[in-house]
């Protein structure tokens, strides 16, 4: 063996020493891209996260859900509230404001009366 | 439902939206694990797989009736898990801005290997450098969804599907190198 010859033959054989150990398994694997038996192992593995009873579970949980009043409803009763609250509120409020005026109103007549009656003792 | 056939889902299915118990348990339990494998791909979370799958369920019994085609059944409750999976991810995130030190919390590696194949664990790693969109456009490939189908849960054309289609695999196939084993 000539000595080029000797020397290639020994590069390629530092540089195999750092291929790791499954080196063309590994790069067909990264040409082709998972296999259908990972994804499939995938799925296997998520099935055996569900515990036992899972569909009464959903059900029970969907049917306390169900039970419990929905966003609309809330918002609903919310407004209602909230509306019968001004209601309330507005007709107190003119209710004292007509208590108010007729107060006034019963006092300047008062003073009217009064006026009135100066006038005529006056005359 | 592989073993189903179309007019026996469809039958199934609507005795679901008329409130039929019996009916919506056999729905559950006919899908239970390809929705769990669904959210597992998307999520890259198998602490997440029962409890969003659960979630997925509630919104379907509770939905159902409104599904006007019964026989798109599958295109939709596979959207309703995208959707519920996708929405997770976001309030996650989300929560993140506001937990800083959230994340360390959340995101404890699981336990690569311990009972997972080579090829899984190699799946799982590839998966996870991938936005949770294109998890969520394999998973929809992986269920047999067709491009088309996946356009109307997508919400955008075929063409916009086959492309971001073929940039997903070309990612998961970037990253599915097996650099992380021993």
């Amino acid at each position: 063996m000539k000595p080029e010859d000797r020397a290639w033959a020994d590069l390629q054989r530092q540089a195999a020493v750092h291929l790791r150990h499954g080196f063309a398994d590994r790069v067909l694997r990264a040409a082709r891209g998972p296999r259908a038996t990972a994804w499939r192992q995938l799925y296997e593995a998520a099935a055996a996260r569900l515990r036992p009873g899972f569909a009464e579970r959903v059900l029970r949980a969907a049917r306390r859900v169900a039970d419990l009043p929905s966003l609309s409803s809330q918002l609903a009763l919310s407004a209602a509230t909230a509306a019968l609250c001004l209601g309330a509120v507005l007709y107190f409020h003119n209710r004292a404001l007509e208590q108010a005026d007729a107060r006034n109103l019963a006092e300047w007549q008062k003073i009217v009366d009064a006026a009135r009656e100066i006038d005529t003792s006056g005359l | 439902m592989e073993t189903t056939s179309p007019t026996a889902l469809t039958d199934l299915v609507r005795r679901a939206q008329k409130g039929d118990e019996d009916a919506q348990r056999e729905l559950i339990v006919s899908y239970q694990h390809r929705v769990a494998g669904f959210v597992y791909a998307i999520t890259n979370r198998s602490d997440y797989v029962e409890d969003l799958s659960q979630q997925v369920f509630i919104k379907m019994v509770r939905a159902l009736d409104r599904l006007q085609a019964p026989a798109q059944f599958e295109s939709w409750l596979f959207r309703l898990a995208r959707n519920t999976c996708i929405d997770q991810l976001r309030r996650q995130k989300l929560r993140r801005i506001f937990l800083p030190f959230g994340e360390e919390h959340e995101n404890i590696p699981e336990p690569a290997g311990a009972v997972d194949t080579e090829e899984l664990d190699a799946l799982r790693h590839a998966l996870a450098q991938l936005r949770p969109q294109d998890r969520a456009l394999l998973a929809l490939v992986q269920e047999g969804r067709s491009h088309a189908e996946i356009s109307e849960i997508l919400e955008t054309s075929v063409a916009a599907v086959k492309a971001r289609l073929h940039r997903a695999r070309e990612h998961l196939r970037e990253h599915y190198q097996p650099t992380h084993e021993t």
